[in-house]
């Protein structure tokens, strides 16, 4: 009787306890990042206003590393010397100096590498919100705000492929657990027109409004399908597809009359936060830490060029690791100067080689000329032959694009990297750029 | 119902018992000396009746019924019982001394503790005489220097208000938490380290390193260590398993003191002391040579326009002797079924540094009471306020801090305001510090509550079973400001050099809440075997949220956030909730075989999976041989082992994949962040296996306690570079582990003991030696600035302590890598000495401490030598060639090697030395006893380490990149009087 009770005792307390873990035992809920919005989240069912926060951010950081891309890209073109005291390797690895090689994982490589794709990751992202958003916009709407997602990510894997070249480029990165293989370098070039493409078809005559405001173009559709136009003829160029080259140029931003000014820029600004143009640099800065243009720019100039005040003269010669110019590089004359993403002086020279390659001579000469005049110098007066021609056109293009990402890529498209300038006994001029250790 | 009823028929029965049959006891309890020992406690077996001895060691109590059985016991003595039956008033009890500490109680469980002489691992515990019997400390971590063995105790600067990371056995994670869990009463104690901002103006952390170096204190030293009645600290997963997710780093349990069933006792504590600098370097000589060569025509022409005089500008920035009060009252007391305790500190602390100091106010309740024979119920309240002015030093990146300034300015350079309070510039760097020292302030206030209660339902107790719930839980809140005052005036603010003064002020809150309920269930079926069975739930929730206001442009001499141009803010919150159960068995074979198996299982919302239950388990087995042996001369040898696991969380925020805020053309948008959160992150783990014997002999006069232990930390965490096309650049991962493997030996003795000597001395010597098993990314470099000025190395098949850097052709470089290894901060050995003399009335107490080996990346004389300030800067006993002046070799070292950059940081110390009196107690009545004594803190150093301690963080708690010394607040030394009353 006595044990009796104690066992039930014993029981009724062995439950309760039971009782007691499977209380305190529960289901631990995730607790959502609490200082950040998570991707996860905003994927899902993103608000307008959220959207309007990614397109901020995708444009935002299309600048980030953009200034190291500018000076790789100028460097090896010889278009200008980035002097870095600190860091030895920006004259000596861009440059090839001696024995130097460029390395595949240090700054110069990878930074603008991971940048770019970083700035892809943001449009994929955005892409799933948009796709999955219960935010009131139209079906048309939609369409279009994913297009203008793909033109931006086609874009940056365009600036990704210019230093990768001929190790390609992965163009598959939405997850990154499986990513897509790298496609060579034909390919990698085709898909980037492809996405342009696609992205163009729900751009193209589309009435909607984007919904969201971009600072790159136009927030209409259909006017923002003219800057997909003006990179699809960019690409179409280097992919020496000139049908297709000269059909997005038609649908482009292009004018012949119009401002060569007029395109599509990168932002900075001085507000809080804010990245200020990197390749900004007071005229006269000690030679420690400047850009002085490559002296090649000056001596080869035609007299009376305005396009020359890119280049000012500087008060003394900077020198550095045996690299000298007497003339500032000063492309950007202020802390918060616009960089072009593109802009109409770039199509006017890309219609006039579309139209030397189709042998439309006479039209090329138009266009050339329509540079040349606004330049302050006389009017095209060689010889009118396709190569004579290309020569000419890139011959502008290194004065009209000067420090704005161009010479290098123009030179090794055709294959005239052998021309550009040595400075030092030994110096190289590097085809590519490694793909970057981590990628291997 | 029949039991009732029968109990009820007993008390009947017995009431005119009671009245009628009672045995009046009085008497004194002595110890082997003769000495009368105070507050014994005296209690009757098997109820809840019982007193305490007063200060001369006497008592008296009524004893129901025919007399019984009366238990004493007293800390530190073996508990004796006597058996009484008739009325005496001369009872005297003689205790003897538990010399190896054999019965001292230890906690093992969650819920259930063992006697030492049982225990399967090394527990390391601190008395509270141990603690601050020999002189006043200031926090508690700074108390538990050298006090256990198997722990790196090392203070991050000499800045007042604490600052200390405890590092037990070695590397225990490598981004993650390195320091122990702390619990108090049961109550979970935050011990963060929050960051004030000031990297806002030093731009610590912006090249070379992207870590914090702004050297907060810990949170943990917000607990007054006199409230304290001991401190149990679980080394390692072998011990600490029971703890779970969070007690890779070990866990320290901290037991507040309570009242004694008795009349009041009352204590007053008054202390009074100074502080001053603990190891002054010297100031270089100068000459107009030594100018023009260090400073050109420039310094020169300064130089000569003071007429070469120079200041002594050590003394007038670390020559302050820092007035030291600390003041205690304490109140205990309690009757059958009360118990209380009452005790407040007041703690005044200048620093050596003008404008530092810190001062802190306690106030601890801790209440007993048994609310029915079978419900006890106990509430600990605990309420603090601090307040450290820490002022602004270690590195910086813009010359600003007053350390980094004080080594760039020459001696010649007045600083000193003009007779209208203008302070001039520095012409020769970027502050001046006497100015930075006069006009900023670098404060941190802290108000915290702590509150635990826990309940203990005695369900059922017999001869065979004794069943009990426990229901306990607490919460710690408190709010912690940190202000930072730059005003507009300062030489780095003012005239476009700064942002035209700024305020940086942080606000903390932090409210953590703990619950747990267990059952613990003890069978003795009286066959020689007892079992102890327990069980529980466990529940935590974390929430810790900072928000930092960083003003500038600041309006005059304003200094209210509203009252500046720009304001920036920052916020950062920290969100946990720990859900777990544990179960744990021990079968005890006649106080000679002893094993334990348990496991815990936690799930946390830190974790990938929140949902996931992860399992600890942990084994041990204690086998006392000694009966089985016939050996005289011993008193006590077993062999022990134990096996343990335990977690540690990856940094918060790694499993999240966010996206970061980014400023674009005014407004805001959206960008993913370059590292990958890791969703599948799974947490740190640490497998630790523990064996040891621990013998006592000739009746545990000496004690030893050898413990071997390998400590294997598995799936540690990483931030390891990702394959950019992915959009992230790094990300997180389990990629390493890491192999600790140590000896801790302990020896305790009595070796002097007479009517009137008695020296009791003890030993520790701890060694411990890592290595980094697997690593799945190529071997990196972390922590401090890199490698020309010496860096961590983590390389797979070497020790996680090395420290390497570029060397020259008289180092051993690696062809491939370009590294040499030039050190390890890993100790060769460690070495406490505890010594306790007593002769009558008088005591000394000597705590030395020998770290040997261990080296520090020393940048503090490199930055003197760049400003030619450097005390040894003409001294030539560095320079291997014997050609440059040490200033010269290591300014010129720079670049090329980092060899001298590496420095031993050997040292022996006296932690803590105290001689005490205590009045003959006729001079009182009897009534009080009066001590009264002299102590000292840090008095004798010895090292040659080039800097002003060897002991130093620059990055604080970090888990790897601890021993870089880059200007820190200097260490101090001090010494007190103290004068105690015990009513």
């Amino acid at each position: 009787m006595k044990y009796q009770h104690k066992y039930k005792k014993l029981i009724a307390i062995t439950g309760l306890f039971v009782i007691a873990m499977g209380w305190t035992g529960c289901k631990v809920e995730p607790i959502l990042d609490p200082n950040n919005p998570s991707t996860g989240g905003l994927t899902q069912n993103a608000q307008l206003a959220e959207l309007q926060n990614l397109v901020v951010g995708t444009e935002a950081g299309m600048r980030i590393y953009l200034g190291t891309y500018l000076d790789n890209v100028s460097m090896i073109g010889r278009e200008y010397y980035r002097f870095a005291a600190s860091d030895p390797r920006v004259t000596g690895d861009l440059l090839g100096k001696g024995g130097a090689t460029l390395d595949n994982n240090t700054f110069y490589t990878t930074n603008p590498f991971d940048g770019r794709y970083r700035d892809v990751k943001n449009t994929n992202v955005l892409i799933q919100a948009l796709q999955n958003t219960k935010a009131d916009i139209t079906d048309a709407q939609r369409k279009a705000g994913i297009a203008y997602a793909k033109t931006i990510q086609a874009y940056e894997l365009l600036m990704v492929f210019n230093q990768q070249y001929g190790n390609g480029i992965r163009v598959d990165v939405a997850d990154p657990d499986k990513l897509g293989p790298f496609l060579s370098q034909e390919e990698s070039l085709n898909a980037i027109q492809n996405l342009l493409n696609d992205a163009n078809n729900d751009l193209k005559g589309n009435t909607a409004t984007l919904p969201f405001t971009t600072t790159l173009y136009s927030n209409k559709a259909s006017d923002f399908s003219k800057l997909n136009r003006a990179l699809a003829a960019r690409v179409a160029v280097y992919r020496k597809d000139w049908p297709l080259a000269n059909t997005a140029l038609s649908e482009s931003f292009l004018s012949l009359t119009g401002s060569l000014t007029d395109g599509s820029y990168y932002l900075f600004s001085t507000g809080g936060g804010d990245l200020l143009n990197p390749l900004y640099f007071p005229r006269n800065t000690p030679p420690a830490e400047v850009r002085v243009a490559h002296p090649s720019f000056i001596t080869d100039a035609i007299p009376g060029d305005t396009r020359l005040n890119k280049a000012p003269k500087r008060d003394a010669t900077a020198t550095q690791d045996g690299l000298n110019s007497d003339y500032d590089f000063f492309v950007y004359t202020t802390n918060v100067a616009p960089i072009p993403v593109i802009r109409n002086e770039e199509l006017v020279l890309l219609l006039a080689e579309v139209k030397a390659q189709q042998n439309s001579f006479p039209d090329a000469i138009l266009a050339i000329n329509r540079i040349r005049t606004a330049a302050g110098i006389p009017p095209y007066a060689g010889a009118i032959t396709q190569s004579a021609l290309i020569t000419e056109i890139l011959f502008q293009r290194r004065y009209s694009l000067f420090g704005e990402g161009h010479r290098w890529i123009d030179m090794r498209r055709y294959e005239r990297l052998n021309q550009l300038p040595i400075d030092r006994p030994g110096d190289d001029v590097w085809v590519q750029f490694p793909r970057p250790a981590t990628e291997n | 119902m029949q039991n009732y009823k029968r109990l009820l028929l007993l008390i009947c029965l017995s009431a005119p018992v009671w009245l009628f049959a009672q045995v009046s006891v009085s008497g004194t309890v002595l110890d082997g000396k003769n000495n009368p020992i105070q507050f014994a406690s005296v209690k009757i077996k098997n109820s809840n009746q019982g007193t305490s001895t007063d200060a001369n060691g006497k008592f008296s109590l009524t004893i129901p019924g025919k007399g019984g059985v009366l238990d004493i016991t007293f800390v530190g003595f073996k508990a004796t019982s006597v058996n009484v039956t008739a009325p005496t008033t001369s009872l005297i009890i003689t205790m003897q001394e538990d010399v190896g500490h054999l019965e001292e109680v230890v906690v093992t469980g969650l819920a259930s503790s063992t006697k030492r002489a049982n225990l399967a691992h090394a527990v390391g515990t601190v008395s509270a005489k141990q603690l601050v019997g020999t002189t006043p400390q200031a926090t508690v971590d700074a108390a538990l220097y050298g006090k256990f063995p198997g722990a790196a105790v090392s203070s991050n600067s000499g800045a007042p208000g604490g600052g200390i990371s405890i590092k037990m056995r070695g590397i225990t994670s490598l981004v993650g938490n390195s320091q122990p869990l702390f619990i108090v009463d049961g109550v979970y104690y935050d011990n963060s380290s929050i960051n004030s901002g000031q990297n806002f103006i030093s731009k610590a952390a912006n090249q070379g390193s992207t870590n914090f170096q702004e050297n907060p204190s810990n949170r943990v030293a917000d607990l007054d260590p006199e409230d304290i009645d001991r401190i149990e600290i679980l080394k390692g997963a072998s011990t600490a398993a029971i703890y779970g997710a969070r007690a890779a780093g070990g866990v320290v349990i901290v037991t507040t003191k309570k009242g004694k069933t008795g009349k009041p006792k009352i204590e007053l504590g008054q202390s009074i002391g100074w502080q001053m600098q603990l190891h002054k370097l010297g100031m270089r000589s100068w000459d107009t040579a030594k100018v023009r060569a260090s400073y050109g025509a420039n310094g020169l022409n300064i130089y000569n326009a003071n007429g070469g005089k120079t200041y002594n500008y050590e003394d007038e920035l670390y020559g302050v002797h820092g007035f030291m009060n600390n003041t205690r009252v304490s109140v205990s007391g309690g009757s059958e079924k009360t118990s209380y305790y009452a005790g407040m500190t007041y703690q005044d602390n200048d620093a050596i540094v003008k404008n530092t100091g810190y001062r802190k106010t306690s106030i601890r309740m801790n209440l007993e009471q048994a609310l029915t024979k079978f419900l006890d119920l106990s509430v600990n309240a605990n309420y603090v306020e601090s307040n450290a002015d820490r002022g602004y030093f270690n590195n910086d990146n813009t010359s600003t801090s007053m350390g980094v300034a004080y080594v760039s300015t020459p001696s010649w350079v007045s600083l000193y305001p003009d007779a209208n309070g203008n302070y001039p510039n520095n012409p020769l760097a970027p502050s001046n510090w006497m100015q930075t020292r006069d006009l900023t302030t670098n404060n941190e206030k802290v108000n915290r509550t702590l509150l635990g209660g826990r309940a203990t339902w005695k369900v059922f107790k017999n001869d065979k079973h004794d069943l009990k719930i426990i229901a306990l839980g607490g919460i710690d809140y408190y709010t912690l400001n940190t202000k930072g005052i730059f005003p507009a005036v300062l030489q780095f603010e003012k005239n476009g050099n700064g942002t035209n003064g700024a305020l940086i002020y942080g606000t903390t809150v932090t409210h953590n809440d703990n619950y747990s309920a267990l059952a613990v269930y003890e069978l003795n079926p009286n066959n020689g075997f007892i079992f102890t069975t327990q069980a529980g739930v466990n529940a935590l929730n974390n929430d810790l949220n900072t928000v930092v206001n960083t003003a500038t442009q600041l309006i005059g001499t304003q200094t209210n956030l509203d009252q500046a141009g720009a304001i920036q803010v920052q916020e950062n919150r920290i969100i946990s909730k720990d859900r777990g159960f544990f179960a744990q068995e021990e079968v005890n074979y006649k106080d000679m075989l002893i094993g334990t198996v348990g496991v815990r299982g936690d799930k946390s919302s830190r974790n990938g999976n929140a949902d996931k239950l992860y399992y600890y388990p942990k084994f041990s087995l204690a086998f006392n041989i000694l009966p089985l042996m016939d050996v005289k001369v011993l008193s006590l040898l077993k062999v022990r082992g134990a096996y343990g696991e335990a977690g540690n969380f990856a940094p918060f925020g790694a499993i999240y994949s966010p996206l970061v805020p980014i400023n674009f053309n005014g407004t805001t948008g959206s960008i993913v962040d370059v590292t990958r959160g890791a969703a599948n992150l799974e947490p740190e783990r640490q497998k630790e296996l523990e064996l040891g014997v621990d013998a006592g002999i000739l009746n545990n006069r000496v004690g030893v306690e050898f413990t071997w232990y390998k400590k294997d930390v598995e799936d540690l965490i990483l931030k390891v570079q990702t394959p950019g096309s992915t959009g992230f650049a790094t990300g997180w991962k389990n990629v390493a582990a890491i192999e600790n493997k140590g000896v801790e030996i302990g020896l305790s003795a009595v070796p002097v003991l007479t009517k009137e000597w008695r020296w009791n001395a003890q030993v520790n010597w701890w060694k411990n030696t890592s290595k980094v098993t697997r690593l799945d990314v190529p071997a990196f470099n972390v922590g401090a600035f890199g490698a020309s000025l010496g860096t961590y190395r983590i390389e797979k098949g070497k020790s996680a302590t090395q420290i390497v850097g570029i060397g020259d052709d008289l180092d051993k470089v690696d062809p491939v890598t370009k590294l040499a290894v030039f050190g390890n901060s890993e100790p060769d050995f460690n070495l406490s000495f505890n010594n306790n003399v007593t002769w009558r009335s008088f005591e000394l107490n000597v705590l030395m401490h020998w770290k040997q080996g261990g080296d520090n990346i020393n940048l503090t004389p490199l930055l003197g030598d760049f400003a030619g300030t450097t005390a040894d800067y003409d001294k030539r006993d560095l320079d291997p060639k014997g050609q440059l002046s040490n200033g010269d070799y290591r300014a010129s070292s720079y670049g090329k090697t980092a060899r001298p950059f590496v420095e031993d940081a050997s040292y022996f110390r006296v932690r803590e030395i105290g001689l005490s009196y205590v009045l003959p107690k006729e001079l009182f009545k009897d009534i009080a006893r009066v001590k009264l004594g002299f102590s000292g803190r840090n008095l004798i150093n010895a090292f040659k380490y080039n800097s002003y301690d060897p002991e130093v963080s620059n990055f604080g708690v970090d888990a790897i990149s601890s021993n870089v010394d880059v200007t820190p607040y200097p260490s101090a030394k001090s010494f007190h009087f103290n004068v105690s009353v015990t009513f």
